[in-house]
């Protein structure tokens, strides 16, 4: 079954739900759908969205947040409901609260446009002036929206999670505001929508008669209240009742055709203009900025979830394997046998020395020196030496703290081929590696060379060299 | 459209080549990396994605182990009175026999910097200029391919890197880069990806967008490890337990059950980092960092942890951070000595009422609220920016404990707690660690401002 696409925002609400939980309960297994995942343009947030919406089909988050996102839906059309009717009967009570009198229903102005828009009004100026506060602004009827979805949803369930999640991912976008507002708005312009119906209709079927009254005021303040409140709707075509008529129902006299029409026209203008146009501006624009900015709504990857996702979907490298294969054999030099050579001098000499170990403790006189080798030539003038004449006994003092190779073992294993016995001297041992010490060890005794004859210290190696050849 | 450029890590044995391939591919399960010489017998490629796009391939090849036998045999395989230059002796040694035999690993090498762009010639400055070395450069040279050369362990105790830059430049190397292949410095890759963009301009604009998709993503990283730690730190800060006065064994209980829920916050704090900074738990152990399976060594409430950061404490006040929770009496709704916490109060007192039901209205003035102290706040702070500065490092900070008189770090240790520290102390409902938790838009900015305090990390070089 071919479910519906999720739109850019569900989606990334989802990521958002998909990324608390995984920061809660530790990282979902997404081994299974890496592939696809690296497969994609390499886009950091494409990648994060589409691993969410697999795990979110798989785990269950997805459907769970369409069934959030009907039941919210579902919430605000019966609030809508709701509204829609205690507007209307909030009018009706109104409009039929007067005192009935002979020729009709007596409404006192002051008091029906006060019940009318005094809620409306004051909650829309908490709005307006908590749009400036630090703390964001705050909406009563869109808060108690939310409120009641999370108490649908329930404390621990998944319900709550994808509530928790949109939640979280708006507030952190600045945008929880614009959404209860525009809740908020909605219901309170369907509300005074209908309001204004109720009492057209009650105008419509009902004779009213409009009064005011009075103890301590002078008539000339209500003329002007009356004048500066019809002002603004007079602008749109509201009629506005004159000094006249508006004394004539200060005194409770009968009122005429064209005064009650003037009234009439005022009050709905009033309504219109001061109450239901505010909230209805209200909303296009709070409406406007939620689905514009929601729309346009993108992940913040230096959140630590996506952040980690990231480093993961976006990969800094790409092994390309082995190119080129080791060589089948491996070409290690190894000391070979060789016929006695009845050599008689003993001889030190050392390969590859920093100065600091060139200084050598004074010898017997049986033991002669050779100059420290290095380069080629070196080589080929010891070996050229050795061949000549054979030393029975060969000390070479090598540095234990470079690095063993194949070069130098190869030249150890021929020097070895042109001396009675040799042995090795691995200066330095204590200041080098343990790590390479003991790669020097094991690479001579691949070489061949017996572990007695391997001596990092120095009296014994001299020992050694100094002892009478049998 | 950039071009794919292709360089041959080169170099003696054991000097670091697969570190250095570990390193620029962030791939610590590269290759085989052993203290032993000749672990790398063949060639492997890794290749360097910007924003997914290939840019660079690295091919890490075996090292060069026997250059003066190499330099001996092409040397002998020119005819006297025959002049070759270096591309065509090369050649020659690579169709001889011995190319497949005595010296196929070192032909392996040639090779595979014959068919690249470049070569980095990776050396181990710890080690002296020997004239084998040496030999190996010169047969380097003769493939006329550029060269840059990279000094690793230059951090070493004692390092030859002067007489090896002479050495180089003796030989026509005179860019070359220091580079610890295993610690590096903040903006050493950065540093050696622009050398190499003076050295091979052609691939300038690839290594130009590794450079930047790499800065980029170090910031967005960072970004994300700071994130973490300011959480972590309004989390404790403005965490808050309301105990009924009662049994000190109960209390004692609670505080002991706060104590074990900060440790746990921080814990998840540490693992998140390590995360972010793909460290694996067994990666962890070699770096140096004092975590012991990806925790800390020293618990948080302890001494040797406040010394250990060098928070300084009188003695009177040791005792009481090594509890590390502060106990203050709630009588008629108020915080003693704390009035200004009253909304903290009021949210603190929502959870008893939940707790205990209708009487605990009764019994207000009985309440005891459990807050955890500056001084650990302190010590959460210092911790993980220290963790996040080794991590940064990839272990480097370990060995170089944090610099003291960094002034963002000294604030933290000596200097007055961010205010917003003590607002979040009145805001219980900011902590994911009260059942009062609810996401704002003021705990939002509250975090944003708290990461401004903390260390910016890498600055991006322009």
């Amino acid at each position: 079954m071919k479910r519906p696409a999720l739109t850019p925002f569900q989606s990334r609400w989802l990521a958002e739900v998909i990324r608390q939980h995984e920061e809660a309960h530790g990282p979902l297994d997404d081994q299974a759908l890496l592939a696809e995942l690296l497969a994609g343009p390499p886009d950091a947030e494409q990648r994060i969205l589409l691993r969410a919406e697999r795990l979110g089909e798989r785990e269950g988050w997805r459907d769970a947040l369409l069934a959030w996102r009907a039941q919210a839906r579902n919430l605000l059309f019966l609030l809508a409901l709701f509204a829609l009717f205690s507007g209307f009967a909030a009018a009706l009570g109104v409009m039929g609260a007067g005192q009935r009198l002979e020729s009709g229903i007596s409404l006192n102005v002051i008091w029906v446009l006060g019940a009318l828009l005094g809620m409306p009004l004051l909650t829309l100026m908490l709005w307006l002036a908590s749009l400036f506060a630090h703390d964001g602004a705050d909406t009563l009827l869109g808060r108690f929206w939310w409120w009641l979805n999370e108490r649908l949803a329930g404390k621990a369930s998944r319900h709550a999670r994808i509530g928790a999640g949109l939640s979280s991912l708006l507030v952190h976008h600045g945008l929880l505001r614009w959404l209860t507002a525009s809740v908020t708005h909605l219901l309170w312009t369907l509300a005074l929508a209908s309001a204004l119906a109720g009492v057209l209709l009650m105008l419509a079927i009902q004779r009213h008669i409009f009064v005011w009254e009075t103890t301590i005021l002078p008539t000339e303040a209500f003329i002007t209240l009356i004048g500066a409140l019809g002002w603004l709707p007079g602008l749109l075509g509201f009629a506005t009742p004159d000094a006249d008529m508006i004394r004539t129902s200060g005194n409770g006299l009968a009122q005429t055709e064209s005064a009650r029409l003037a009234w009439s026209s005022w009050l709905a203008g009033c309504l219109i203009v001061y109450g239901l146009a505010p909230r209805l501006l209200a909303w296009l624009v709070s409406h406007g900025l939620w689905s514009y900015r929601h729309r346009g709504l993108r992940l913040d990857l230096s959140l630590p979830g996506h952040a980690l996702q990231r480093t993961r979907l976006i990969p800094d490298s790409r092994r390309l394997g082995v190119v080129d294969q080791a060589p089948s054999t491996w070409h290690a030099p190894h000391i070979q046998p060789h016929p006695p050579l009845h050599g008689q001098a003993h001889l030190l000499t050392g390969m590859e020395l920093e100065p600091d170990l060139r200084r050598l403790p004074a010898l017997p006189p049986s033991v002669s020196t050779w100059p420290v080798i290095e380069s080629r030539e070196d080589r080929r003038q010891l070996l050229q030496a050795v061949s000549e004449r054979p030393p029975a006994r060969l000390l070479l003092a090598l540095d234990a703290r470079l690095t063993p190779d194949r070069g130098t073992l190869a030249y150890v294993a021929d020097l070895a081929m042109h001396a009675e016995t040799m042995a090795i001297w691995l200066m330095a041992a204590e200041r080098s590696d343990p790590d390479r010490l003991q790669a020097w060890r094991d690479a001579l005794i691949e070489l061949g060379m017996p572990t007695e004859r391997m001596m990092d210290d120095a009296s014994m190696a001299l020992r050694w060299l100094g002892m009478p050849h049998d | 459209m950039t071009e794919l450029l292709r360089l041959a890590v080169v170099g003696h044995t054991n000097t670091g080549k697969t570190s250095l391939l570990r390193t620029l591919g962030r791939d610590t399960g590269f290759g085989t990396v052993s203290p032993r010489p000749s672990t790398t017998r063949h060639v492997e490629g890794v290749r360097l994605l910007a924003d997914g796009e290939a840019v660079v391939e690295l091919f890490d090849t075996p090292g060069m182990e026997d250059a003066i036998g190499l330099l001996e045999h092409i040397d002998s395989l020119v005819v006297p009175g025959e002049r070759l230059d270096g591309p065509d002796r090369i050649a020659r040694f690579l169709a001889s026999p011995e190319a497949l035999t005595r010296f196929e690993q070192e032909a392996k090498v040639l090779r595979q910097l014959l068919a690249s762009d470049a070569g980095l010639v990776v050396i181990d400055v710890r080690d002296p200029v020997l004239a084998k070395y040496r030999d190996e450069l010169a047969i380097l040279a003769a493939c006329a391919r550029p060269l840059l050369p990279v000094l690793n362990f230059v951090n070493a105790p004692s390092t030859h890197e002067h007489e090896w830059r002479d050495a180089l430049a003796r030989l026509g190397l005179h860019a070359v880069i220091s580079f610890d292949t295993v610690a590096p410095a903040l903006d050493g890759e950065q540093q050696l990806l622009e050398k190499l963009a003076t050295l091979l301009d052609r691939f300038r604009p690839s290594l130009q967008h590794l450079i930047e998709a790499r800065r980029e993503e170090a910031v967005t990283r960072h970004q994300a490890a700071s994130r973490l730690i300011a959480t972590l730190l309004i989390d404790v800060a403005a965490c808050r337990r309301i105990v009924p006065q009662g049994a000190e064994a109960t209390l004692k209980h609670e505080v002991e059950a706060l104590r074990e829920q900060i440790r746990q916050r921080e814990q998840a704090c540490v693992r998140e980092l390590l995360g972010l900074y793909r460290f694996r738990p067994d990666d962890v152990a070699p770096s140096g960092l004092p975590l012991m399976d990806g925790r800390w060594e020293d618990d948080l409430f302890s001494i040797e942890a406040l010394r250990g950061m060098g928070i300084r404490l009188s003695k009177g006040m040791v005792a009481g951070a090594i509890t590390g929770v502060g106990i203050d009496l709630v009588a008629g709704g108020l915080t003693l000595g704390a009035a200004a916490l009253a909304g903290a109060v009021v949210g603190g007192l929502w959870q008893v009422i939940g707790r205990y039901g209708h009487d605990a209205l009764a019994k207000l003035r009985g309440f005891r609220s459990l807050t955890v102290d500056d001084a650990i706040l302190r010590l959460l702070a210092l911790r993980q920016q220290w963790l996040l500065n080794a991590l940064e490092h990839r272990g480097h900070a370990a060995i170089h404990p944090i610099e003291l008189d960094n002034p963002d770090i000294k604030r933290w240790r000596s200097g007055s707690l961010p205010p917003l520290l003590g607002k979040a102390r009145s805001h219980p409902e900011w902590s994911t660690l009260n059942p009062t938790h609810s996401p704002s838009e003021a705990l939002d900015q509250a975090i944003a401002a708290l990461i401004d305090q903390l260390p910016s990390g890498q600055t991006p070089r322009s």
